[in-house]
C-alpha cells in the first residue's frame, strides 16, 4: 500500500440488514485524479462514498485513507483536513447568512474563541469573498442561505470546499436536483476547482454524459461489485448498456435495475 | 482578491428586530437598576447569617426534623391529604370541562375565515362585529390570571371546588379561545369548499367537513391546558377557592409545616401523574 | 377508520370524566352568598364604568411598571438558566451514548422539578426563607419560566435538521462549533418566538406576587377588592391588559419578520 494514494481499499464488504451493499471491493486511488462513480441506483454508490469519508465502517475488509487505516482518525478536525463532502442540498444551515455558511469551512481550523468571534464579525473576510467570486455570488455575501435558489445552494457549498480546502473531495450526486444547464455549471466549477488546487475528486453521478466529460477515471458499481474500473476513454458503449441493462428477472418479467 | 471583493461591506439595516432586541435590552437593564436602587432590593443582604438561619429553621421545620408525628408519616394525614388530591383533581377536570364548553360555544365566529364568510360560504353583516367582541372577551379572559379571577369569584361563591373551577375556567377560556380560533384559521379550506360545493348544509359541513379537521387539534390543546390548569389549582385553592391550596393556606396559617410538605408532595405527585395521563392520551389521539 | 373509532371513543370517555367531575359539587341555591348576584351586577357595573380619576391611573402606572420589571428581571434569568440546563438537556454537547443518557437523563429531570412548582408556591417558599424582597418575585419567577423554557429549548434542538449539522462535522467542527453555527441558528427563531410568548405569562405571574405580600398590580386589585371597589379593581385589570395586549403584538410582529 503505497502512501502516495488518497484512498485504498482491500476487499470491503457491507451488509445493510440482510442486504449486501458491497460485497469484496478493492481499489486504490491517487492524488489527482477525478474519478466518477456510477451505476443503477442500490448499486453501493452512497455506500462506498461513506465509507471513503469514514462515516460508516466496513464490516469486513481495510481502508486506508491517506496511507492511515481509516479507525485510527480519531478526531473529525484531522480527517476534515484531508477529506471534504459535498451531497445534494440541505447541508447549509438556511437561517444563517451566506457568509458564515462559507466560513464554516474553517471551523476546523478555527479555536472556539475565533469561531465565537467570527460569529458577530466575520473574520477571514476578503477569503470567503474570493470564494464566492470564484461561484459567482459575491453580491449574495450576506444573504440568507435559505432565501436562495438551489443552484445557488449548491455553489455556496462549493465555496465552503474552497476554504475547506482537504486533499480529497467526495460528492454523493452533487447535482442531482438540479436541471441539466445548472448541473453542468456546478459540475465545471468543482472540477475547475479541483484541478486548480490539485486535489482528488470522487463524485458519484447519475448522469453518464458528465461523468464521461469531466472526469478521468469511471468506477462502475454494480449489485455492490465493481462492474469495470477503467480510464474514461476505455469505456465502450457496450459496457454501459451492460451496466444500467434491465434485469431479467426468473420469472421472465422485466423490472427496471434503478426506480 | 479583487476590488469589488474589498469594498463589499455588510450592508447595515436598523429594522424591527434590531429595534426589539435594542427595547429588550433596555427593558432588561432599567428593570434590574430599578430592583436594586429604586426598592433598594439588597441583594447580599439575602445571604446573610440571619436569613441562613432563618431558612435552615424552616427547611427543617419542613422535613420535620424535630418534630414529632411529623404529617406526612400520619396515615389519618394521608388519607385526609389524598382525598384533598382527589378533589382537586376533580376541581381541575371541571375546569377545563367549563373552558372547553364556552370556547366551543364562540370559537367559530371568532375565526376571521368565518367572519369575512369564507368559512361557511354565507356572509352576515353582524360577522365582524361578533368576531370583536368575542375576540375582546378572549383577550380580557386571558389577560386576568386565574388568582385575581379567583378572589373576585369568591366574592359571589361559597368556597369550595366550584369557585376554583370557574376562576381557573375563566381564564383558560381566552387562552383555548385563541388557540382553538387559530387552528380553525389554518384549516384547508378545499375539501371544505367541495363539499359545499356538493349540496351539503350548514350541520353537514360542519360534522363532516370541520370537526374531523381540527378535534384532535383541538384535544391537544385542551389537554395541555390541563397540565397548565393542574398546576395552578394550589394557586386558586389559597384564596379559598378549595382543594388542596386551600388546606396548604391554612397550615400555612397555622405553621403547620409538616402538613404543608405533606400537601407539597401530593401536589407534585398530582400534577406528575397528570402530566403522564395527559401525554398518553394526547399520543393515543395522534 | 378503525382510527377514527378509537378517537370517538377517547373523546367520549373524556366528556365522561368530565361528567363525573361535575358530581364533586352539590348542585343547590346556597352554593352563593346571600349577597352573590347583587356583587356580581357591581362587579360587571365597574367594568363597564372603571375609576379613570388621576390618583387611581398614576397608581396604576406606578404599580405596572413595578410588575413589568419583575416580569422582566425573572425572565432574563430564566432565558439564561434555560439556555444552560437547556442546551445541556438536549444533550447535543455530549460524547457517547452511556453521558449522553445520563447528562439528558439529570438535566430533564432537574427542568421537570422546577416547572413542576407552580411560581406562587416558590414566591411563597422564598418569602418565607428570606423574607419579603424583590427578589423573591424575580426568582419566583426565573426558576419555573426557567424549567418550562429549558425544555422547550432542548426539544427545539433536538429537532434541528440533520443533514446540515452532518456537513458542519465534516468540515472538522467541535461540539460547540456546531451549538453556535448549526443548531443555535436553526432553533432561533422558534425559541425567541416561544420566549415571547412566555414573557407575557410572566406578566401574569408577577401580577400575582401581591399574594405573598409583593407589591405591584397584583396588590392594587387586591386592595380595592378588599375596599369592595369594583371600579378600581377594572382600572388596574385594565392596565394588565394593556400590557398584555403590547407584548401580544409585538411578538407577533416578530415572528412575521423572522419566519419570512
Amino acid at each position: 500500500m503505497s502512501d502516495k494514494n488518497s484512498f485504498t481499499l482491500k476487499d470491503v464488504s457491507k451488509t445493510f440488514e440482510e442486504t449486501q451493499a458491497l460485497s469484496s471491493v478493492s481499489l486504490s486511488i491517487e492524488q489527482g485524479e477525478i474519478i466518477a462513480l456510477i451505476g443503477p441506483s442500490g448499486a453501493g454508490k452512497t455506500t462506498l462514498l461513506n465509507i471513503l469519508s469514514n462515516i460508516i465502517q466496513p464490516d469486513e475488509g481495510k481502508v486506508r485513507i491517506y496511507g492511515k487505516a481509516a479507525a485510527q482518525y480519531s478526531s473529525g478536525r484531522e480527517l476534515a483536513r484531508k477529506v471534504g463532502l459535498m451531497r445534494q442540498q440541505f447541508d447549509l444551515v438556511g437561517p444563517l447568512p451566506v457568509i458564515h455558511n462559507v466560513l464554516a469551512g474553517k471551523l476546523g481550523e478555527w479555536g472556539l474563541l475565533k469561531s465565537m468571534i467570527s460569529f458577530l464579525f466575520p473574520r477571514d473576510k476578503d477569503e470567503a469573498a474570493d470564494a464566492l467570486e470564484r461561484v459567482g455570488l459575491l453580491d449574495k455575501m450576506y444573504d440568507k442561505t435559505s432565501n436562495l435558489s438551489g443552484g445557488e445552494q449548491q455553489r455556496v457549498a462549493l465555496a465552503r470546499l474552497f476554504l475547506q480546502k482537504p486533499q480529497a473531495i467526495l460528492a454523493d450526486e452533487p447535482v442531482a436536483s438540479l436541471d441539466p444547464a445548472r448541473a453542468e455549471d456546478i459540475m465545471s466549477m468543482l472540477v475547475q476547482m479541483v484541478q486548480q488546487e490539485k486535489q482528488t475528486l470522487v463524485a458519484s453521478l447519475h448522469s453518464i454524459d458528465l461523468a464521461r466529460k469531466y472526469c478521468n477515471r469511471l468506477i462502475a458499481l454494480k449489485d455492490g461489485s465493481i462492474y469495470f474500473d477503467l480510464p474514461t476513454a476505455e469505456v465502450t458503449d457496450q459496457q454501459l448498456t451492460g451496466l444500467y441493462q434491465l434485469m431479467e428477472s426468473k420469472d421472465g418479467a422485466t423490472v427496471a435495475a434503478f426506480s | 482578491m479583487t476590488q469589488s471583493a474589498k469594498k463589499l461591506r455588510r450592508p447595515f439595516r436598523f429594522g424591527f428586530v434590531k429595534f426589539s432586541f435594542l427595547i429588550a435590552l433596555l427593558l432588561i437593564l432599567s428593570s434590574w437598576i430599578f430592583i436594586f436602587w429604586v426598592e433598594e432590593a439588597d441583594f447580599l443582604g439575602l445571604f446573610s447569617e440571619k436569613n441562613r438561619d432563618h431558612t435552615k429553621n424552616f427547611l427543617s421545620n419542613m422535613a420535620g426534623i424535630g418534630v414529632e408525628n411529623p404529617a406526612f408519616l400520619d396515615a389519618e394525614k394521608w388519607k385526609q391529604a389524598l382525598w384533598l388530591t382527589y378533589e382537586t383533581l376533580q376541581m381541575s377536570v371541571m375546569a377545563i370541562g367549563f373552558a372547553t364548553m364556552a370556547m366551543l360555544l364562540t370559537v367559530v365566529p371568532a375565526a376571521r375565515n368565518a367572519a369575512d364568510g369564507t368559512l361557511t360560504v354565507t356572509k352576515k353583516w353582524y360577522g365582524w362585529l361578533v368576531y370583536g367582541v368575542i375576540r375582546f372577551l378572549y383577550v380580557l379572559s386571558r389577560a386576568v390570571p386565574e388568582l385575581i379571577w379567583a378572589m373576585m369569584i369568591i366574592f359571589i361563591f361559597k368556597p369550595g371546588i366550584l369557585p376554583g373551577a370557574i376562576a381557573l375556567a375563566l381564564h383558560n377560556f381566552g387562552i383555548l379561545g385563541k388557540l382553538c380560533a387559530e387552528v380553525i384559521e389554518d384549516l384547508d379550506m378545499r375539501p371544505i369548499r367541495s363539499l359545499a360545493s356538493s349540496g351539503a348544509g350548514k350541520v353537514q359541513l360542519l360534522v363532516y367537513g370541520i370537526i374531523p379537521e381540527v378535534m384532535p387539534k383541538f384535544i391537544s390543546y385542551i389537554l395541555y391546558r390541563w397540565e397548565v390548569i393542574i398546576r395552578t389549582t394550589i394557586v386558586v385553592g389559597f384564596v379559598g377557592a378549595g382543594g388542596l391550596g386551600m388546606e396548604f393556606k391554612l397550615s400555612m396559617s397555622w405553621f403547620h409545616y409538616t402538613d404543608m410538605t405533606l400537601f407539597l408532595i401530593c401536589y407534585v405527585m398530582l400534577v406528575w401523574m397528570v402530566d403522564f395521563l395527559s401525554e398518553k392520551l394526547r399520543k393515543a389521539m395522534r | 377508520m378503525q382510527h377514527f373509532h378509537k378517537k370517538n371513543i377517547l373523546t367520549g370517555l373524556l366528556i365522561l370524566v368530565f361528567v363525573w367531575s361535575l358530581f364533586s359539587v352539590q348542585w343547590r341555591a346556597d352554593l352563593f352568598h346571600s349577597g352573590g348576584q347583587s356583587t356580581f351586577l357591581h362587579i360587571l357595573l365597574g367594568l363597564i364604568q372603571p375609576d379613570l380619576s388621576t390618583d387611581i391611573l398614576q397608581l396604576a402606572i406606578v404599580s405596572s411598571w413595578r410588575t413589568l420589571t419583575y416580569a422582566v428581571a425573572g425572565m432574563s434569568l430564566a432565558l439564561i438558566v434555560a439556555f444552560v440546563v437547556g442546551i445541556l438537556a438536549s444533550g447535543i454537547l455530549t460524547k457517547g451514548k452511556t453521558q449522553r443518557t445520563a447528562i439528558v437523563g439529570f438535566f430533564r429531570g432537574l427542568l421537570g422539578f422546577m416547572r413542576a412548582i407552580h411560581e406562587l408556591v416558590w414566591a411563597w417558599l422564598f418569602v418565607a426563607a428570606v423574607g419579603l424582597s424583590p427578589f423573591a418575585a424575580v426568582f419566583a419567577i426565573a426558576i419555573p419560566y426557567g424549567g418550562i423554557l429549558g425544555r422547550i429549548f432542548a426539544d427545539m434542538l433536538n429537532d434541528v435538521p440533520a443533514a446540515p449539522i452532518n456537513a458542519l462535522k465534516a468540515c472538522g467542527s467541535s461540539r460547540w462549533q456546531l451549538l453556535m453555527y448549526g443548531y443555535i441558528p436553526h432553533a432561533a427563531a422558534d425559541m425567541l418566538s416561544y420566549t415571547m410568548y412566555r414573557f407575557e405569562c410572566a406578566i401574569r405571574s408577577s401580577a400575582i406576587m401581591s399574594f405573598v405580600g409583593l407589591g405591584g398590580l397584583g396588590y392594587q386589585i387586591q386592595l380595592s377588592l378588599e375596599d369592595l371597589k369594583y371600579d378600581e379593581v377594572w382600572t388596574f385589570m385594565f392596565f394588565l391588559l394593556g400590557m398584555v395586549i403590547v407584548v401580544d403584538l409585538w411578538s407577533q410582529q416578530l415572528r412575521k419578520r423572522l419566519v419570512a
